[in-house]
């Protein structure tokens, strides 16, 4: 059933059309600055607790000193595959280099950057920074790169940052919050980690 | 007298263990929304940002679309326009036919079950598959989803199992040790795991609804806990979105308060796993949105139900509701069920739906719950009252309506039949609890007391 532009730009018209026409009374945008996101008096404790806690993932701190490969294969001791193009990970296989994405679905560890950690939900906002996102999906295992001064509060707080930063969606057009492993509970409502992407997450937390 | 809903509800509540289960599955997500809500001091705020912000932006959809379009096709994604089903199902076919697609992965979308697009697809020799582990257990099984957050609560482990094992999942999978039940939930997710990676894998393009739009960057922003969305984004290179166009929020700032709202009012959760924000297609890849009226544009119209389109379909007016609770997704004729499917159905066809608008106590807990204000058992209660107009009165309950009126405009015959009540007293048991009295059903009859509540207020003003 082919489709002329002119039949596609009727509907467009037809639907903004009976838009404009149906609306009866209008509403104004409300004043967003007046609300407050619950904060917390150490972000980076509750981001920790919310990590270890309900999203299910490992955390561990970095300090002066350590070396971060040694810390991922401590996670990991039994990864033999790891992917990641992050400046100083040591990984085989390299997201923006793999020749095809399903390439990255035999990866035991992928290694991410971290940009902005969320205390009240455990989020981490992941720019994609790589050509093949899939690396942040299709692995077994993730390990998240965060620093403790990246740590927010609230979701208001880290979308504010999101939208004054001119480095996220400049490179790649897209970009995830992951707060954990992939969950399901699809079946008689049980808890199971792993439903299609990563079936565990470690977050290492620098300073 | 009974309802379409009554009937099936009637036939559900049959087997008492597993209407019992429902309705503790769905009350103990409705308390874990509980301490979601109580765990923010700003909660009430938030809901009221959600509805205002959605009332602002529903009666300024026109200019927010053309934002949210442009922005999306500055941002090198095509845009289509679909009025109806029909040409949301067309646009679909075109796009994966264009691009020799024989297998589509998806990720959950109301949308696509409203419009009926998998049978579309499948007709034309499409091999369609649904992603999120609930969905793909339905569409296995030839079910329809029971809820639209989690479809497929009402089916049980065996039976999954049972259909794993008749289809030869568990055969695929050659390393997993087999558990002691061998149909435990962390095995057969495993078990649906790697056939749904092998889905990816093969397939020719990934579809994904969306949770919200946002006008001000042309961002498609889906949750899902599973990442099946990412996963059928990031392996195939073609992804359609098809979008309802009342999903739009102005901005970041809007879409910080929905997210927040979302999982802890869905499922009890302080998040979904992911929030992906897809702003263009893939480095060598395309991306697709279906932009979908369907009705939406004529319920703006409606003074009585315009705030239907506020809703993001989060269930948990569903989880509340003590009769979806104890009558499941299934006694409702429309594919959405409970308050906020009440209503949806009303608006899509109200001859077909009207049997679902007995399914409500008035307890009003779907109003208080609604993280965007809905007033849905206040819609419902609108219903009601337009019944008789669209021609789906009961005969019977009119009947009765027609009675009282009489009786209540005349107050001397009511005096007079609140004297003679209690002589039904003296009718033989077997007569006023029988199967003819609907009033006796699942409870005995009650007692007509000697003395109305008239009598004895009037002898005791005499008295003192």
């Amino acid at each position: 059933m082919e489709r002329t532009q002119q039949e596609i730009m009727n509907s467009k018209d037809k639907i903004l059309a009976a838009l404009r026409q149906n609306v009866r009374e209008t509403y104004d945008m409300p004043e967003l600055d007046a609300l407050e996101g619950i904060s917390y008096p150490d972000p980076v404790a509750q981001f920790i607790q919310k990590t270890t806690t309900t999203a299910g993932a490992r955390l561990i701190e970095m300090h002066a000193g350590d070396d971060v490969n040694s810390l991922i294969r401590q996670a990991y001791p039994e990864a033999r595959l790891l992917a990641s193009n992050v400046p100083g990970v040591e990984a085989q296989m390299n997201p923006d280099t793999v020749s095809d994405a399903r390439e990255l679905m035999q990866v035991d560890v992928g290694i991410l950057q971290g940009h902005i950690g969320v205390a009240e939900n455990a989020c981490i906002w992941i720019p994609q920074t790589m050509r093949q996102k899939a690396v942040c999906f299709a692995p077994q295992q993730l390990v998240i790169l965060l620093r403790r001064e990246d740590i927010v509060s609230n979701m208001h707080q880290a979308y504010e940052r999101i939208r004054l930063s001119s480095e996220y969606f400049r490179d790649y057009p897209f970009g995830t919050f992951i707060s954990g492993p992939s969950k399901t509970a699809d079946i008689e409502s049980a808890l199971v980690y792993g439903a299609q992407a990563a079936r565990a997450v470690t977050v290492i937390l620098s300073d | 007298m009974s309802t379409s809903h009554a009937k099936q509800a009637e036939a559900y509540l049959q087997n008492d263990a597993v209407a019992t289960r429902h309705d503790a599955t769905f009350y103990g997500v409705r308390q874990k929304r509980d301490k979601m809500a109580q765990a923010l001091p700003e909660w009430e705020q938030l809901r009221d940002a959600a509805s205002q912000i959605k009332k602002h932006t529903v009666t300024h959809l026109a200019d927010y679309l053309e934002q949210f379009a442009a922005r999306a096709e500055a941002n090198g994604v095509h845009v289509h326009w679909a009025k109806d089903a029909d040409e949301y199902n067309a646009i679909v076919l075109d796009i994966l036919s264009s691009h020799g697609v024989k297998k589509v992965v998806k990720s959950k979308s109301m949308l696509t079950e409203e419009c009926h697009l998998n049978q579309h697809l499948e007709a034309q020799g499409i091999d369609v598959v649904e992603t999120d582990l609930g969905e793909r257990i339905l569409q296995l099984m030839h079910l329809a989803p029971s809820h639209i957050v989690m479809p497929a609560l009402h089916v049980h482990r065996e039976e999954i199992g049972d259909c794993f094992r008749r289809l030869g999942l568990m055969d695929e999978v050659k390393d997993v040790p087999v558990p002691e039940d061998p149909n435990d939930p962390t095995c057969l997710t495993y078990v649906a795991r790697m056939h749904l990676r092998r889905q990816f894998a093969e397939a020719g393009a990934g579809m994904t609804g969306a949770n919200f739009g946002v006008a001000e960057t042309g961002d498609v922003v889906v949750c899902t806990n599973e990442g099946n969305a990412d996963m059928s984004t990031s392996i195939p290179c073609l992804h359609i979105v098809s979008m309802g166009i009342e999903k739009l929020v102005p901005d970041l700032s809007s879409l910080a308060v929905f997210q927040r709202l979302l999982a802890r009012c869905g499922t009890g959760q302080e998040t979904t796993v992911y929030t992906s924000h897809f702003r263009g297609p893939r480095p060598g890849g395309e991306m697709h949105i279906v932009l979908v009226d369907n009705g939406r544009s004529t319920i703006l119209a409606d003074s009585e139900h315009w705030q239907t389109l506020k809703c993001m379909r989060c269930g948990a007016c569903m989880n509340t509701c003590p009769v979806y609770r104890r009558s499941a997704g299934y006694s409702y004729s429309y594919f959405i069920p409970g308050p906020i499917g009440i209503n949806l159905g009303m608006l899509r066809d109200a001859a077909a739906h009207s049997g679902n608008v007995s399914a409500c106590s008035l307890c009003m807990s779907c109003d208080q719950v609604c993280p965007v204000q809905v007033d849905l058992s206040q819609q419902i209660y609108r219903w009601r009252q337009r019944l008789e107009a669209i021609g789906q009165a009961n005969a019977m309950k009119k009947l009765m309506s027609q009675g009282m009126t009489i009786l209540f405009n005349h107050p001397a015959l009511y005096t007079a039949t609140l004297r003679l009540s209690p002589a039904a007293n003296w009718l033989p048991s077997a007569l006023m609890n029988s199967a003819l009295n609907p009033w006796a059903r699942g409870h005995q009859m009650m007692k007509f007391p000697k003395k109305s509540f008239h009598a004895l207020w009037n002898e005791l003003s005499k008295k003192s």
